[in-house]
This record gives structure tokens, sequence and C-alpha cells, in this order.
């Protein structure tokens, strides 16, 4: 459905994205991760029209996202990474402008929207906080009930809670069969709902991959804290792989083992456990190896 | 044209549109009624407390004394172009330039309007709201004269002063919405849009006080705003807007190719 080929932005710093191509299929809930500044969002303005590609081109069901805009845009919500709204109007002025531009119809999914994010409408958006004004941005672009959504890192500034429930909403549109393309530095954002996921690093691809086999790839580690220097001794000569990381704290790799690494545990004192927080680095790593040798 | 967007752009602007009026209402109301025609030497008089170079910077040379002329001299020497310029390049800059600049573009550009709807939209905006404020302002001035000193006013001396005045503030505003339209940052637009007409001002301010620098008037699109030349050579004012009426449509043109094929980072 939305068709990326050989799509290369430079800028002046020489940063920029490199011959990219990947397709999204219709129906599918895509995430595209990669670190900041690695060429997500250059690539939405691609597919958004914004931005004139060096070379190649983007096309949503054959028709040019840089030419067709007009056509296009009656079936692509887009939600901005950086978020800036027409600051001398209030939420409530603000959404009835976009909705009006878009030749809304009906209010009721905006008004459903509204109360289901808990969003103060009367306020100018200037006096917003950033939270606020990510919810503002999100209704405006779900309010619209889109076919394509193109959201770029969509739960930045959300609190668990509301992330929670835009994830909710996310699931939601999947169910009724739209098409979803979600950037987002966050593993574990992109993890909950989406069917394939894109990497990208430096602007190049690195791996599209389906959530599973990316999941496969986690490493799975714990931080384990135990009462005695001998219980930690004990788990270091347990034939698990581990890391110390202070006197009693040792890092442990499971991998699939999990069996064996509670078995273990089991004999020892254990004061803490805790989940290493895997960053995207860390499924870089995994995907090229340890010493991340080929990353260039 | 986009009306929800024609209507945005009006709501973002209208205070500064009645602030120039009301500023030019109020030099329009003040400069008439300053006039004396029993003893226009009052007017002299107060001249003469000025430095002569003051007095042609202004364009505040006599050049007789009925009350066009009177109108011509003081207020289209400086009043009645620094506030219509005023707001055509702090408008020009926020209808465009600004909002690729802050991102606020991409809330015009998803929308499924093309990109020449939505300059063409902005200009629309832009050029009908200086045209009220200048048709306005010249109907409060004949009103005020006649209101004042019935009968004094030569019409269509005054209509073919405003005629060329009206161009000049479009071709003026024809380049600020250029600039606003070519570069991406508020800050280089402004310096253009700014800069271009604050310079054609200076220029024609400098040109009118000494010889020297009287070459200057061919770089500044005010001098045609010749007071003297329009009511003695009525063709002149004619053909004078028609050219900048062109350039206008040129520049506007210009404004929307570019605009169209523009890559922004937004």
């Amino acid at each position: 459905m939305i068709k990326v080929q050989q799509l290369t932005q430079i800028y002046k710093s020489g940063k920029g994205i490199f011959d990219l191509n990947f397709e999204i299929k219709e129906g599918e809930v895509f995430g595209y991760l990669g670190p900041n500044g690695s060429g997500k969002t250059t690539t939405i303005r691609n597919i958004m029209g914004f931005a004139n590609a060096n070379e190649g081109r983007v096309t949503i069901r054959g028709l040019d996202c840089r030419k067709d805009t007009a056509e296009l845009r009656k079936i692509i919500g887009y939600l901005p990474g950086e978020i800036a709204f027409f600051d001398n109007m209030t939420g409530f002025e603000f959404l009835k402008f976009v909705g009006d531009m878009h030749l809304m119809k009906s209010n009721e999914r905006r008004d459903k929207l509204i109360d289901q994010f808990e969003l103060e409408t009367e306020g100018k958006i200037r006096k917003m906080s950033k939270g606020m004004k990510q919810k503002l941005g999100i209704i405006a672009t779900f309010m619209i009930d889109p076919e394509i959504y193109i959201l770029d890192e969509p739960t930045s500034g959300l609190d668990p809670f509301m992330q929670n429930e835009f994830m909710e909403l996310v699931d939601k549109e999947k169910s009724r069969g739209k098409t979803i393309m979600m950037s987002s530095h966050i593993f574990e954002e992109v993890e909950r709902s989406c069917d394939r996921a894109g990497i990208i690093r430096e602007g190049r691809l690195v791996t599209i991959e389906d959530l599973k086999s990316l999941k496969a790839m986690k490493s799975r580690e714990f931080i384990v804290t135990l009462n005695t220097k001998e219980d930690a001794q004990k788990l270091e000569k347990s034939g698990l792989e581990t890391h110390a990381m202070g006197k009693r704290k040792i890092k442990v790799h499971v991998g699939e083992n999990f069996d064996g690494f509670i078995k273990v545990l089991s004999a020892l004192k254990v004061l803490n456990l805790d989940v290493q927080q895997r960053s995207l680095e860390d499924i870089f790593m995994t995907y090229y190896g340890k010493n991340g040798g080929q990353h260039e | 044209m986009n009306k929800t967007l024609f209507f945005a752009s009006l709501k973002a602007n209208w205070k500064l549109w009645l602030g120039m009026f009301l500023v030019l209402l109020m030099y329009i109301s003040m400069l008439i009624g300053m006039y004396d025609p029993e003893n226009a030497k009052g007017m002299e008089a107060i001249v003469a407390t000025l430095p002569p170079a003051i007095v042609s910077a202004f364009g505040f040379n006599a050049i007789g004394y009925d009350l066009t002329n009177h109108i011509g001299t003081y207020l289209y020497g400086f009043l009645f172009l620094i506030f219509p310029l005023i707001y055509t390049v702090t408008v020009s800059n926020k209808l465009i330039a600004r909002h690729i600049d802050r991102g606020s573009m991409v809330y015009l550009l998803a929308t499924p309007n093309t990109r020449k709807k939505i300059v063409l939209t902005q200009a629309a905006f832009l050029f009908s709201s200086i045209i009220a404020l200048l048709i306005l302002s010249i109907a409060m001035g004949l009103l005020v004269s006649e209101m004042m000193f019935p009968g004094m006013l030569d019409i269509d001396k005054y209509l073919l002063l405003n005629l060329v005045t009206v161009a000049v503030h479009l071709a003026i505003c024809g380049i600020a919405f250029l600039a606003s339209c070519i570069f991406s940052e508020s800050k280089n637009s402004l310096m253009v849009g700014v800069g271009i007409p604050l310079i054609f001002l200076m220029f024609r301010m400098l040109s009118s006080v000494g010889d020297k620098l009287s070459g200057l008037k061919y770089l500044s699109l005010f001098s045609f705003i010749d007071v003297p030349k329009i009511f003695s050579n009525p063709g002149y004012a004619w053909w004078s807007s028609g050219l900048l009426l062109l350039m206008t449509i040129i520049l506007l043109l210009i404004s929307v190719r570019i605009f169209d094929k523009k890559s922004m980072n937004i």
C-alpha cells in the first residue's frame, strides 16, 4: 500500500536518508524504529510530501506522495513529531479548524475522543503543557477517521496512563482494518501493537522484521542483588552467563533459559531482581553481534 | 481559495489591521485638520521650525497650498507609506514563513488542499486586507476633507494620487510575500521582506534631502508616488500604476510556484 522506493534525501550536513526501500501492507501496523536523528522524521516528511527527495519516491495506492497530495490527504491522518499549532487558538478552535479544513462531517468522533483523553479544550494552546498538546494533536489526527495513520513518535509527552489509552486506540483502529505507520525510539511502544517493524539507523534501513523475530532478539537480562558475597559467587559459578556489577549485584544474561535461571536463584537469598531495560542500542547489538563491528 | 483558512488568517491578524487603521485615521484627521485655508502660513511656520533636512526627508516641501497639495505633501510623504508597510511586512511573514518555521504549516498541508490553494488563500487574505486598509483610509480622508472643508478637495487628483499609492503598496506586498515563500526561517523572511521595503523608504527620504543623493530615488518603488508629477500628469499616474500592478502579479506568480515546489522540513 505504502511503497518507499530508493528514497534518498541528503541534508547539507551530510545527514539524511539513503536508498530506503520498504513497503507497508494494507491493514498492517508498521513500527518504524530508530534512535533520535536516525532519519525517521525525514522519511515521514517524504511520505507526507512535505519534503523533496533527492532520489526515489513514495507512493500510496499508486499515487505519488509529493504530487497527488490533495487526493492522498483525504485518506491520511498525520500526527507530527514536533507539534506546533496555531497558538492564538484555543484547543477547541483548533480542532474545529482542522475539522473544517478536512471537511469533516460529524463531530461525534471528535467529542468522544475529547472525553476519552480528558482534554480541556477551553484554554489557549500556547498555555498548554506538552502532554496536553500531544493529546490535542492525537485527537486532531484520529477524529478525521482516516484510512491510513502516519504517526511520528505519538506517545512522547504522554503519561503512562494516557500512553496506555493511546495504545488501546491504536489497537482499535487496527481492528477496524486501518493501516498504521508509527515511528518510535522505544521498542516497547512498537512491540505492543505492531505486526512488523523497520529499524533505521544513520539514515539507512538496518532491517525489517516480524515483531516475533525482533522479540526473540531482545536480550533477556536480569540484575540480581544477593544477600551475601558467597551467594554472589555461587551465582557466578552456576554456569549462567553472568557479569558482576558490584560486590553482590550481578547481571545475568538468561536468553531462553528461564527455568535454569529460576532453579539457580531458588538456592540463593535474593534481595532484589530487576529486569534490565533494553534500549534500541541493545537490539542493534543483538542484531549485529556483541562487538557491533558491522554498524557502518 | 479555502474559506476556513481565510477566516483563520483574518482572526489571527485583525487586531493589527485595526490598529493600523486607527493610527492612519488619527493622522488623517489630524493632518487634514491642520490645514488652514485662510492662513496656510501657519503650516509653513511650523515647517520652518524644523531643520531643512528633516522637512525634505519627510516630504514636507511645500508645493503650493491648496488642500489637495497639503494632503499629498504631509500624508503621502511618510505616514501613508509607513503604516500600511508595517502591516504588510508583518502579516506577509506570518502567513507563510512563520508557519514553516514553527512547524504549524503541517496542519495546512496535511489537509486535502493543494499547496497552490493554500498559498493562494494566504495571498488572497494578504492582498484583500491591505486593499481594504488602504481603501477605507482613503475614504476616510475624503470624508474628513469634505466635512471640514467642503468642496475644497480636488477629488480627481486625490484619487489619482491614491491609485499610485495603492499600486506601490501592492508591489511592496508582492515583495514581502515572495520573501515569506522563499525563506523557511522567519528571521530570513523578515530580513528580506522588511529590509527591502525599508531600504526603499530610506532611499526615498534620502533622495529628497539633497542633490547628491537624488539618484537614490531610482532605486525605490516609493518614488513612483511623485506628488507634483501625478497632479500635473494624470497619464503618468495610470501607466505607473499599470506597471506596478503587472509587477505585483509577476511577484505573486513566482511566490506561488516557489511555495508549490519547495522542500519543507516540517
